[in-house]
């Protein structure tokens, strides 16, 4: 009789629950602009489309950068057109939209697809390439292409169409603690500048007072390589093919990096989540080179307020270094119904056209709130642009850091952009872990990278 | 009809519908994942390869295919052996009629594998971090005067990666020897017992032969279920440093998933590697195992 009791309430209980669930759901959809709902919409069924004709969906995934900035977009695009809705569908990373993207493509089924999404530019020319039917380009799209800036456009356009709407700049900042270098003798003026060599030095001496490393970077997946090559106007590529033994900028840059590590000036993290968590937020380095996107990571740690600066990146001659990487643009998917209302609204925000006048909604929110820096020339007018950040010491870092990308050489681009990362992080670690020479390390990285690439 | 065709008539009715799924959800994507082997090329771009063997020889040119068949191994062969004689001898242990707090102890022991295994991985990634749990305590008692970076080394990430499949897994083989235990006579014991037997001879000669089935059981999922590794290499460590905790079933998925548009030809023929693996062991397990001789 107990048992009967007690399945009875079990029941019950699964019931209400039921209930539950489906009311929540229908909740939800009231509040299509809250991101968090949104984001069990999504995960609950693929009700990735939405059925009135002036809302758009599209996936993002970083709650602190690149949502803020979309919904600053949509703010924007109400302006001109006030039914305008955009569902923000969060992913947890940028690889669940590219996966998303195979396992349609694959499946020869779109309709799992949101009318936009984010994407990686390193990633996108291969998926135009591989899978030409997922997207729809943007190429009569009422914008100024000539105004968002070659070198991020290189990325989205692929046989001279434009696909993508560039969301933020990848420029890279060398960001230090001033404080850590003041107490070696340093100011941020002694490590603007110099050479790889001259920054060993700098370093050996803020680990030997310090004890924290003036680079940092994640092994795994380890950005360096390409940073300090496009600095130099390199690439990691020739021709569609590895350039890697007989590229002698590649083989100083990598002694560099060698000779980095072992003096305890560069700290590698085993992932990215140790690269942002331990290394940058646990405070163990002194210094952070990456693209900009990575301010907001560092300013995560409030203790740390006003101490930190940015400047240009160390080179192998000694003049200032400038580069660029990651970022993203958003793409309009096979599967948009709305592609008209999808290319206005995007043209109008990140095109750039709400802009015109010096002043748009969409940019100048995007770096309030989420810390975006956008590519648009007429945007960087701004005067929200030329403020002095409180975080920086009141440094204009953005209007920097748009200086910066007028200076970043564009270099050779390659499907295998990743790959190449990974083999020349594995040559690294083979010389600093397991008894590698330099030459045999990076003999087996063009080995494998060639292997990988089928050639 | 007869009795007995109708009967036959109504078993195949209700298996039919039973089959029908299997085939469709299971045997359907195997044949599809072997042709797929045959492919190559990405995307829609793909297409029988020329040699048609031609994954397979690629496989044997891959380095870090190899690496991570070795990794994957070395797991296999330091962990298992671990695991499964600490499971006995834990259970031996448990299964003591005088032990006071019996369900507390084996419900200890067993609840590391009802956590979920990204969980897990995800805390001792944690304590092992170069400012994490592990360290301080190293410091603290002064058996280190710098914190040791255990994930981005790599024989101490493949230690973490052992530790860390034998806390996972232990109790949950021991649930197995317990219920072997069980089912062995406790007369059998008092015997032994009568005929001046000691403790250690009494595990090597009762225990350990009757608990034969249950330990071939064992060894034949510990090994299936190591050579297709995922969520430790992934989450503790990502395969690093330089691929060196790098599973193969992390591989497959990096090869398919991790860098942009994957080659769904090469992992189809990887997976059926492995799959050929499991299956070549557990039918040397069989066999080893097997009392009719």
């Amino acid at each position: 009789m107990k048992k009967k009791l007690l399945s009875l309430m079990l029941v019950g209980a699964m019931a209400t629950s039921m209930v539950a669930c489906g009311s929540s759901e229908t909740a939800s959809t009231d509040t299509t602009t809250d991101a968090a709902a949104t984001t069990e919409e999504g995960a609950a069924a693929a009700d990735v489309q939405s059925a009135d004709e002036n809302t758009l969906t599209v996936y993002a995934w970083d709650e602190n950068f690149n949502i803020p900035a979309l919904q600053a977009a949509e703010k924007d695009y109400q302006d001109v057109n006030p039914d305008f809705k955009l569902e923000i569908i969060t992913q947890s990373q940028s690889s669940d939209v590219e996966n998303a993207i195979t396992l349609a493509a694959e499946a020869g089924d779109y309709s799992t697809l949101p009318d936009i999404v984010l994407f990686q530019d390193h990633y996108f020319q291969q998926y135009v390439t591989n899978y030409p039917d997922a997207w729809q380009d943007a190429n009569d799209a009422n914008c100024d292409w000539a105004g968002l800036g070659a070198e991020k456009l290189s990325y989205s356009t692929v046989d001279g169409k434009h696909y993508g709407f560039p969301v933020d700049a990848g420029t890279a900042i060398f960001a230090y603690r001033t404080d850590l270098l003041e107490q070696c003798g340093y100011t941020i003026d002694d490590v603007t500048g110099i050479t790889w060599d001259k920054f060993d030095e700098i370093g050996k001496k803020v680990y030997a007072e310090t004890g924290k490393y003036l680079l940092c970077m994640d092994g795994d997946g380890n950005d360096l390589f390409y940073m300090m090559l496009q600095e130099e106007g390199v690439s990691q590529f020739k021709d569609g093919k590895p350039y890697i033994t007989e590229n002698e900028t590649l083989v100083s840059v990598f002694n560099t990096l060698v000779t980095l590590a072992q003096d305890n000036v560069l700290y590698l993290a085993n992932d990215w989540s140790d690269y942002t968590d331990q290394a940058i937020q646990g405070d163990m380095v002194a210094g952070v080179f990456n693209g900009n996107w990575i301010i907001p990571t560092i300013k995560k740690v409030d203790s740390n307020k006003g101490k930190w600066a940015i400047t240009t990146a160390p080179t192998l001659t000694g003049k200032e270094g400038y580069a660029s990487n990651g970022g993203s643009s958003l793409y309009i998917t096979a599967n948009c119904t709305k592609a008209d209302l999808a290319k206005d609204f995007l043209a109008y925000t990140f095109g750039g056209r709400s802009a015109e006048d010096g002043q748009s909604t969409t940019y100048d929110d995007a770096l309030l709130n989420g810390g975006v820096i956008g590519t648009c020339a007429a945007a960087a007018n701004s005067d929200v642009y030329q403020q002095g950040v409180e975080y920086f010491n009141n440094q204009a870092i953005y209007a920097d850091i748009v200086e910066y990308t007028q200076h970043v050489p564009t270099v050779e681009q390659s499907d295998y952009h990743y790959q190449a990362r990974t083999a020349l992080a594995t040559a690294l670690i083979n010389v600093l872990q397991n008894g590698y020479t330099a030459d045999q390390a990076l003999e087996e990285a063009e080995t494998n990278l060639k292997f990988e690439m089928g050639l | 009809m007869t009795l007995a065709n109708k009967q036959l008539a109504a078993g195949w009715l209700f298996l039919t519908p039973a089959t029908i799924l299997i085939f469709i959800m299971s045997f359907y994507p195997i044949i599809q994942a072997f042709i797929t082997s045959f492919k190559t090329g990405k995307g829609v771009n793909i297409q029988f390869a020329n040699p048609l063997t031609y994954n397979y020889s690629r496989m044997l040119q891959d380095v870090i295919f190899k690496t991570s068949m070795k990794n994957t191994f070395l797991y296999l062969i330091v962990e298992v052996p671990i695991m499964l004689i600490l499971a006995i001898l834990l259970a031996q242990l448990l299964n003591n009629k005088d032990l006071k707090f019996k369900g507390l102890f084996r419900t200890a022991i067993f609840l590391p594998c009802a956590t979920s295994l990204v969980s897990y991985s995800l805390i001792f990634k944690s304590m092992f971090a170069t400012q994490g749990l592990i360290n301080t305590v190293l410091m603290n008692l002064g058996l280190i005067h710098e914190n040791i970076n255990f994930l981005g080394t790599a024989s101490t990430a493949r230690a973490v990666i052992i530790i860390a499949l034998i806390w996972r897994w232990t109790g949950y083989n021991m649930v197995f020897y317990l219920a072997g235990l069980q089912n062995i006579e406790y007369s059998v014991y008092e015997a032994a017992k009568i005929d001046g037997a000691n403790g250690w001879k009494t595990f090597w000669n009762i225990t350990v032969p009757l608990l034969k089935p249950t330990i071939v059981m064992t060894a034949i999922m510990s090994i299936n279920g190591t050579l297709q590794l995922f969520d430790e290499s992934v989450n503790l460590t990502s395969g690093g440093p330089a691929n060196q905790t790098i599973t193969m079933s992390h591989y497959i998925y990096n090869q398919a998933f991790g860098q942009g548009v994957g080659n769904f030809g090469y992992t189809s023929a990887m997976s059926f590697v492995v799959f050929i693996m499991v299956a070549i062991l557990a039918f040397i397990n069989l066999k080893v195992g097997d009392t009719r001789d």
